[in-house]
């Protein structure tokens, strides 16, 4: 078989999840290795180097952030992909600003575990964008050098905190941002107060590129964790 | 009945001590007006009664016996203000009223703890309805997954592709529907579980309400919403994941009840300090007699497995937990609106963090 594949990992207690997991990845040109254990896990991981970590944070052994602290302190990049409960967001926040790439809830489809895989995997590639580099999805386009945002065509006027948002988020495109890390990565600050300044620059940017409650065809609310913006 | 302990104490002690004072007033006026002790011992005996009757426990019931043995002795008898336990009649009458005592206590106990056993079978009862409910409505999806995926093993080479597929959709659809009921149930549990009280956080309104269409439109497609929500920036503190659910059953419990609908609203508007969500259509309305036990969880005149009563109960349930109401009627137009409110400022919050 060819050996340049992407290798990824999934660390799951559950046998037939990872079954069903590894099947979809497989299936779609993937190479797959599985873990059952945090120690399984770490054991894998060290020598196979994979590129892409699936990991559920319910282990029997340890709890699966620990794993996420290994990989993150051997100075790996992997990305990571949480596997998540429904309504947990103080979970899914804690794994993110851990070190994880993305999260994706559980029960999930194959269309949704492939978007995100893609998206994980693709945020690796490129890297943080660098200057010059123009952003596209969809109808929107952004330039980062003219720090300008076309929309199918047409300049959209944006304040410049408005332009440092939407270029921060389409710089990791497909993966959330949590809340804390837009409001670091746009204000320098971890002051949790300025959520709300967040949310009511988000709700102008929403409204400039012409989004209506239930048709946001560009950045993706995440209720209590953050925003995730389209990458395809 | 569920009263603190300190508050039991206070309570006993002051119905003793009301009732003794009153049957040595009455005591006192009798023997001033009728000059004569024979009614006396009969008052305290009713006083020791009654304590024993209205108090916890056979404590104060004893104490109130020996303070009235006392009084009955030492002022009512002759000779007065003098214990004399000498005489064969006073120490009669003092083990009289400690039968008393002990007798009616022991018959208070008895009672309380009868009716303590009785409301738990009722609790019992309830709790077990409502698992025989669910679990009928487990079943039936689970005889269709169960089933499909034997029948596609088994007969691998022998069924058409076409018609795997069909079945392996259904299966899919019956494990969709699994998902929505679970996490219903987990959202209750969430609130009554170990009395936690619901962390509400400022949520931003429009992104709250395009997450429920987003949800909403990934199962039914077809199904178009006509929204209204107000212009302004708008934020409302709640738990977003319950409210997003209610939101969702609400929506979803039109699409599946509401016969010949052809259009359904989302609306939410401001008054009063109150964020108020409406969600109407134009379907066949609800039967007026199921009006007044909507919300409650029963399962009677259940269709099948499209049941409404555990997702408007749970709706129901998440609302009051924040402190907010929810009504339902229909619409003088036809078809039904369902209506809730939850206040726009967070109400001076009682330590309500739960941990983490």
């Amino acid at each position: 078989m060819s050996n340049n594949k992407y290798k990824v990992l999934i660390v799951d207690d559950e046998a037939n999840i990872c079954s069903f997991i590894a099947a979809i990845l497989e299936s779609n040109g993937y190479q797959v290795l599985t873990a059952g254990t945090c120690l399984q896990g770490r054991l894998v991981f060290s020598t196979h180097n994979p590129d892409l970590i699936v990991l559920d944070l319910g282990l029997p052994d340890e709890d699966g952030s620990a794993l996420i602290r290994t990989v993150r302190e051997a100075g790996c990049a992997a990305p990571i992909l949480v596997l998540s409960a429904r309504s947990d967001e103080s979970e899914k926040i804690a794994a993110l600003d851990l070190g994880a790439n993305d999260y994706i809830t559980k029960p999930f489809g194959t269309g949704e575990l492939l978007a995100r895989v893609r998206a994980a995997l693709r945020t690796v590639r490129t890297g943080a964008a660098t200057p010059g580099e123009v952003f596209h999805v969809r109808g929107l386009t952004i330039n980062y050098d003219a720090r300008t945002v076309t929309l199918d065509g047409e300049e959209v006027r944006l304040t410049q905190t408005e332009f440092n948002i939407v270029a921060l988020m389409a710089q990791h495109a497909g993966k959330v941002m949590t809340y804390s890390a837009l409001i670091q990565g746009v204000w320098g600050t971890s002051d949790t107060g300025s959520i709300k300044k967040l949310q009511v620059n988000m709700a102008n940017i929403r409204k400039k590129l012409g989004a209506r409650p239930g048709e946001n065809p560009y950045i993706l609310n995440e209720l209590g964790v953050g925003y995730r913006m389209y990458s395809e | 009945m569920l009263m603190e302990r300190p508050k039991k104490v206070l309570r006993s002690s002051a119905i003793t001590v009301l009732l003794l004072a009153g049957a040595l007033l009455s005591s006192m006026l009798i023997q001033e007006i009728l000059a004569a002790d024979a009614a006396v011992p009969s008052l305290f005996i009713l006083a020791v009664f009654l304590v024993a009757l209205f108090t916890d426990g056979y404590i104060y019931g004893i104490i109130a016996s020996l303070v009235s043995v006392w009084a009955v002795n030492y002022a009512f008898t002759a000779p007065y203000f003098m214990l004399s336990l000498t005489i064969p009649e006073n120490l009669f009458s003092a083990f009289v009223m400690l039968a008393v005592t002990i007798s009616t206590s022991t018959l208070t106990v008895q009672r309380r703890r009868q009716q303590q056993v009785r409301s738990e079978i009722a609790q019992e009862t309830m709790r077990a309805n409502l698992l025989r409910a669910i679990s009928h409505d487990l079943r039936t999806p689970l005889t269709t997954i169960y089933g499909s995926c034997s029948a596609i093993i088994e007969n691998y080479d022998k069924l058409p592709k076409a018609q795997q597929i069909k079945l392996l959709g259904e299966v899919r659809e019956e494990a969709e529907w699994l998902i929505r009921m679970v996490e219903n149930l987990l959202s209750v549990t969430r609130i009554d579980g170990g009395r936690v009280h619901i962390v509400k956080t400022p949520t931003v309104l429009e992104e709250l309400i395009d997450s429920v269409l987003i949800k909403f439109r990934k199962r039914y497609p077809g199904q178009s919403v006509s929204v209204d929500i107000p212009e302004e920036f708008v934020m409302v503190p709640m738990d977003a994941v319950l409210v997003e659910q209610v939101l969702v059953n609400i929506l979803e419990n039109a699409v599946q009840h509401a016969t010949g609908m052809r259009r359904l609203w989302l609306r939410v508007w401001c008054e009063d300090g109150r964020a108020v969500f409406e969600v109407a259509d134009d379907g066949c309305g609800i039967a007026r007699d199921r009006l007044p036990t909507l919300f409650s969880g029963r399962m009677d005149g259940a269709d099948g497995h499209k049941n409404m009563g555990i997702g408007l109960s749970v709706c129901a349930t998440i609302i009051k937990a924040h402190g907010g109401g929810i009504t339902a009627a229909n619409r003088p137009e036809g078809g039904a609106v369902f209506r809730f409110w939850l206040a726009l400022e967070d109400a001076p919050p009682p330590a309500r963090r739960k941990g983490g």
